[in-house]
């Protein structure tokens, strides 16, 4: 059990975060920007990803939905932003609902191949809708203020953690688990489980959505290629299983730590940047497997020797 | 000791060189570009181009800007080719780097959400990299580029039909379905229709395709007077060789909005590549004055010997960018953003990309395609605003060619 000291740090440091647009300078809001949507995404993906063991690469069809949704509103309809962040966020839970009643009755590997082929489809699909722009793409309307951007994107990832942190906590949370450690035995428990699933998954397509909803107005462009991105999908696993999957803080700890290593070997040594970035998360694998969580309390209790234990216990 | 003078020794000119760029007689220029990453093959060209051009400007003795000289430096950023960063490497130049004005990245992605920025800062950008009217078309005042609209590429073809006899009456559309070449149909479409052609067989195809056959049988049918086609290069050579094997014969003429003026194409096909009708923005011709190379040879020339490799349009257009900037900024007398902007704007001078290098309402510049046509294995400009050279046309069919 998750003892006080780091809800306290966590409430102090979102604190600190909500004031750097008045102490910080314009790059570090930019920064600032990408890494709390990035953030959210990785945990939104570890509330299916990280407590029921389903690794998901479909994660980033609801993103695409949520620019869209919110670009299709804003320049087809002339909605306001909110109106059209909810038009995104329906439109990406109705397609995690319909999506996940079939193939989350899949398992393990079945269910990962099974999302692969979502992300293809939904690009191939929105790039021959004319009322999404076709292949061509949607332009949005500008609007100054990084510094409300930036403050909405904290928003979101301030309420996608709270909610992590009740399902932390709950009996949802409990069975969620339970699927993930034996999915037969919880069902015999009288879990049931694909409820179970399809809401972890409607809730995690709920703040993917909002997240891309957000970075569709301030970039003000979307288009196909940048809206289904399956990189994006596999940051958001790297990210969320570089911090600890199934924690409440890790994916958020891990998604800053990783954004801010990119931004260092990016701007310091950037032609060979993303050589170590894979050297990073390489050995992150090797010495961390369950995550930088599970290293702060291993390293607790049994020092550097942590490290090597684990080596050991892979096999490796 | 020794090694510690040299370190000293080189300490202090390293800050003298840091201390030189950032002295007030220096105007620096912003990129990010993609140097490295899936488009960094293309992004060399602008790297290149924006380097080149500044050295030479700078070896001519550099500006006169109300009444100072100044010499020209340039601030380089490596994209990584992700968007997102390109973003915050154009925040990061103008907000903490300070630089005075902004060269664009390369495609049109990057220039859509890199133009923000510039609009955001009211800080001038002249890019070169992107061709999509949707940049334009959003009413930024501080956005310039020196790529022709995509909805322009068949523009000069079609008005050069206008003075061919026979003219061409029915013709055939074919169009990848990516956002550039979407916008190349449409644009070919309005033009067609408003010069009373008839479209016979309107295609699109995905991107990649390979098969053209059914295509073709169609086109076959309707036996059209011309061929317009719109795509990527390998996708252009599988359309020639199975209209060859299919015997697909237009009466008058074929066309291809890439893929023609390169060698790679040419060497491709050999023989068939011949009286391929096609287009580029920019040849390397010495009609084309220039106020620092001479003209265009002598930038093809001077770009070749440093980079060992032949500049196409890309770097042409990053080179006339630079070159905009050290016209307007002589014109405005000043260095303030707004007045080098107003500047930009009603600029027109002769440079090694363009006869009239000028921008319109919207920023864009105005830039006939160039019609080309590889004769006998030879690439022969033919049409611009008037004919250069004599077209082979009509294009014989493909059993009476020796």
């Amino acid at each position: 059990m998750m003892g006080r000291w780091p809800l306290v740090l966590a409430v102090l440091v979102a604190i600190v975060l909500a004031g750097v647009p008045w102490f910080g300078n314009d790059v570090a809001v930019q920064f600032g920007i990408n890494a709390l949507l990035l953030a959210t995404l990785a945990q939104s993906w570890n509330i299916l990803g990280g407590f029921t063991g389903y690794v998901s690469f479909g994660n980033s069809v609801f993103y695409g939905l949520g620019t869209y949704g919110t670009a299709v509103a804003m320049t087809h309809f002339n909605l306001p932003f909110g109106v059209g962040l909810v038009v995104g966020a329906v439109v990406a839970m109705l397609c995690a609902a319909l999506v996940g009643i079939p193939i989350l009755r899949l398992r393990g590997p079945y269910f990962a191949i099974a999302t692969l082929g979502l992300n293809g489809a939904m690009a191939a699909i929105v790039s021959n809708l004319p009322i999404a722009g076709s292949n061509i793409g949607l332009v949005l309307p500008l609007m100054r203020g990084d510094a409300i951007f930036y403050e909405l994107a904290l928003a979101l990832l301030v309420v996608c953690t709270l909610t992590v942190l009740w399902i932390s906590s709950s009996r949802y949370g409990m069975a969620l688990v339970a699927i993930r450690e034996d999915e037969d035995a919880a069902g015999s428990m009288g879990v049931n489980a694909t409820l179970y699933k399809v809401t972890a998954l409607v809730l995690s397509a709920l703040f993917t959505a909002i997240a891309g909803g957000i970075h569709a107005y301030w970039s003000t462009f979307v288009d196909p290629a940048s809206a289904f991105d399956t990189t994006l999908n596999v940051r958001m696993v790297i990210m969320c299983v570089f911090g600890g999957p199934g924690t409440v803080f890790g994916p958020v700890v891990g998604s800053f730590i990783l954004s801010a290593v990119y931004e260092v070997l990016a701007s310091e040594i950037s032609t060979a940047a993303v050589l170590f970035f894979g050297l990073v998360i390489v050995l992150a694998v090797v010495f961390t497997p369950k995550g930088l969580t599970d290293l702060m309390a291993g390293a607790r209790r049994s020092g550097w020797r942590y490290l090597f234990r684990n080596i050991r216990e892979n096999r490796l | 000791m020794k090694n510690s003078i040299v370190a000293l020794a080189a300490a202090a000119a390293f800050a003298s060189s840091v201390g030189l760029a950032r002295a007030d007689n220096v105007i620096t220029l912003g990129a990010s570009v993609q140097l490295t990453g899936s488009s960094a093959n293309t992004g060399r060209y602008y790297r290149d181009a924006y380097g080149l051009t500044i050295a030479k400007i700078n070896e001519a003795g550099g500006i006169k800007v109300g009444g100072k000289t100044y010499k020209l430096a340039l601030k380089i950023l490596d994209n990584q080719s992700d968007v997102n960063l390109s973003v915050r490497q154009y925040v990061q130049l103008i907000t903490s780097d300070k630089v005075n004005f902004l060269l664009g990245p390369f495609a049109s992605n990057f220039a859509l959400s890199d133009s923000s920025i510039a609009e955001k800062y009211q800080i001038p950008m002249v890019q070169g990299g992107g061709a999509s009217t949707q940049i334009y078309t959003r009413h930024y005042k501080y956005i310039f580029g020196t790529l022709p609209a995509a909805d322009d590429y068949y523009a000069s073809t079609i008005e050069m039909f206008g003075k061919l006899q026979p003219k061409p009456e029915t013709v055939a559309l074919v169009a990848a379905d990516d956002s550039f070449d979407v916008s190349v149909a449409k644009g070919t479409r309005e033009r067609l229709k408003a010069a009373h052609m008839k479209i016979a067989v309107d295609a699109t195809y995905r991107e990649g395709n390979s098969d053209f056959s059914s295509i073709l049988t169609q086109i076959k049918a309707a036996n059209v007077d011309a061929i317009l086609w719109s795509g990527h290069e390998t996708e252009a050579l599988n359309f020639i060789r199975q209209m060859k094997s299919l015997n697909v014969n237009p009466k008058d003429y074929y066309g291809f909005t890439v893929g023609v003026p390169t060698e790679d194409f040419r060497k491709a096909l050999g023989k068939d590549a011949n009286y391929a009708f096609g287009m580029t923005s920019w040849l390397p011709s010495a009609t084309l004055k220039d106020r620092w190379f001479g003209d265009a040879l002598g930038f093809a020339k001077a770009y070749k010997a440093k980079f060992g490799y032949d500049p196409d349009y890309h770097a042409a257009s990053g080179a006339a960018d630079v070159e905009t900037f050290a016209v307007a900024l002589e014109k405005a007398g000043s260095l303030n953003p707004k007045a080098v902007r107003d500047a930009i704007a009603k600029i027109n001078f002769s440079s090694l990309y363009a006869l009239h290098t000028k921008y319109g309402e919207n920023g864009q510049i105005i830039l006939p395609q160039i019609v080309v046509q590889i004769q006998d294995g030879k690439l022969v400009p033919i049409y611009s605003d008037q004919f250069l050279n004599k077209p082979q046309y009509p294009v014989p069919p493909w059993n009476k060619r020796g």
